[in-house]
């Protein structure tokens, strides 16, 4: 996993959020470069939601 | 002769409704930039995406769908009607600009194309500019218009939850165990996506009702990975298949055509296996919710009229509010007889969705707010012209149906409203007769100044 990848989750595990608050937080982060880190954190399949949509790590940290 | 996007790009420019923005511009921001815009917005250059540009807001108000149609602003309802009735059978051509760059295998990237971030609550950036193309052993080729969320470079979202076309088709795909085959062309005239809003019977080709439209055949190629047509002079296409895992993943949420956030819904997922595109590429952002909601209204609004003519009504004009999201609010002014006022609102509410209609009589300009309140405010009597139908269909997107009380699968119901303010029966016309200023032909401010 990319690091920008592990920032995400560790992002979500602190607090639930929004997507736009995950781009606000790594504003800096070329467009690109964070919609592959999306991609990354996506395809751990740990992503879950919560009851303001606002998304969730569901997965312990391994 | 059929027109493309490039073409409305044009008519736009020329009528000064399209403002070009020369500075390269984050896609995190084709949104907010496209909402301060009073015009259509052109990006010709994008950080991060040197070969793309970008273009919003195409139709965003009734005056540049009314460019885009070809037509007066109070004639898209009509000028629609005609294309629906003169349906023109699609062509298949060899090759088209949809095709001059290919990605296949490997290659597929969605990262690569400059996906917009939209609103502040969505549940990732969306491609909403789509016309999606499917087909059925048996009921044949379907085009609608579904929203795709980004989830990785290879696969998005797809709000599949409304009853459609190609709902159903999924859901025999998904009854066989097999995916479905999609393609998804974006950056085509507002014709397709006009004729891919339009909820046609099964059995009519969308395209042909786009044909209907441009008065001439779309020219259509064949995708390169999956056995669909798409238009030939899109700007992008992805090629691709529903997986048959039903509705399963997580999607939303998103700015929704009624203004307000959607809910997390649980979708299908869009496996990309092959991404076509223009040399050089526009993408487009339907610019959310005005775009969606203009795209309705040519539909609602003909939905409307021919209700009217059902209920052997004479319309005179029709308007769909931008309030009512161009959905569901209909005002309309008739040649009245005795008791069509009420006849009229029965017609109106029993259009989709509409929750609120209005008629006033064919001396009200019906788009101009001040006649219209005129018009509420002397013609009605609240006891005698209000109409109220409790217990309709609604919608889940409208807060006041609360629909998260309803639990899973439950529909909602809605009372529906209708105010008749066409001159009440036993009132003579003339008691309406409006000021008219002494020598008002006869002398011109002009040559007093």
């Amino acid at each position: 996993m990319s690091p920008l990848a592990e920032r995400l989750v560790a992002d979500l595990r602190a607090r639930p959020r929004h997507f736009a608050e995950l781009v606000e937080a790594h504003a800096a982060v070329a467009w690109r470069d964070f919609l592959r880190a999306w991609g990354e954190v996506r395809g751990l399949e740990a992503l879950g939601r919560d009851e303001q949509g606002r998304y969730v790590i569901t997965a312990p940290a391994g | 002769m059929k027109q493309g996007f490039r073409d409305a790009l044009r008519v736009l420019e020329d009528a000064g409704e399209l403002r070009r923005i020369k500075k390269a511009v984050d896609p995190r921001h084709f949104s907010a930039l496209a909402a301060q815009a009073k015009e259509a917005t052109f990006f010709e250059a994008i950080e991060g995406y040197p070969s793309w540009r970008a273009a919003s807001a195409l139709v965003s108000t009734r005056k540049r769908l009314a460019l885009a149609m070809g037509c007066g602003e109070a004639d898209i309802a009509r000028r629609f009607e005609d294309g629906i009735r003169r349906p023109v059978d699609a062509r298949l051509v060899s090759d088209g600009p949809c095709q001059e760059v290919v990605w296949q295998g490997d290659a597929v990237d969605l990262t690569a194309i400059p996906l917009p971030l939209m609103h502040v609550k969505d549940g990732g950036p969306y491609i909403s500019a789509t016309m999606v193309v499917s087909k059925d052993p048996e009921y044949g080729r379907n085009v609608g218009s579904y929203r795709l969320m980004y989830r990785t470079p290879r696969d998005t979202g797809i709000d599949l939850v409304s009853s459609s076309d190609m709902r159903r088709y999924y859901q025999r795909a998904l009854d066989a165990g097999r995916p479905l085959e999609i393609a998804v062309a974006v950056g085509v005239h507002p014709y397709e996506m006009l004729a891919a809003s339009y909820k046609a019977p099964i059995d009519v080709d969308e395209y042909a009702i786009a044909g209907g439209l441009h008065g001439a055949p779309v020219d259509l190629v064949r995708c390169r990975t999956v056995d669909l047509e798409v238009p030939a002079d899109a700007e992008l296409v992805l090629e691709g298949e529903l997986l048959p895992i039903g509705w399963t993943a997580d999607e939303g949420p998103f700015g929704e055509f009624s203004h307000i956030t959607g809910d997390v819904k649980w979708n299908p997922i869009f496996r990309v296996k092959c991404i076509t595109h223009r040399r050089d590429p526009i993408f487009y952002m339907l610019q959310m919710p005005w775009e969606n909601d203009w795209l309705a209204a040519p539909v609602i609004e003909a939905a409307g009229l021919q209700a009217l003519r059902i209920a052997s009504v004479e319309p005179v004009a029709i308007r769909a509010p931008v309030g009512g999201c161009c959905y569901w609010t209909l005002i309309a002014s008739i040649r009245k007889r005795p008791g069509e006022g009420k006849n009229a609102l029965l017609a109106l509410l029993s259009v989709a969705e509409v929750k609120l209609a209005i008629v006033t009589d064919d001396d009200i300009n019906i788009y101009d707010p001040d006649e219209l309140d005129w018009a509420m405010t002397f013609r009605i009597q609240a006891d005698h012209d209000v109409l109220i139908i409790p217990g309709a269909r609604g919608k889940h997107i409208d807060p006041s149906v609360r629909a998260w009380s309803l639990g899973k699968g439950g529909l909602p119901t809605t009372a529906k409203l209708g105010i008749d303010a066409t001159i009440p029966e036993g009132v003579p016309r003339e008691q309406y007769e409006r000021l008219r200023y002494f020598a008002k032909d006869a002398v011109r401010l002009e040559d007093y100044l």
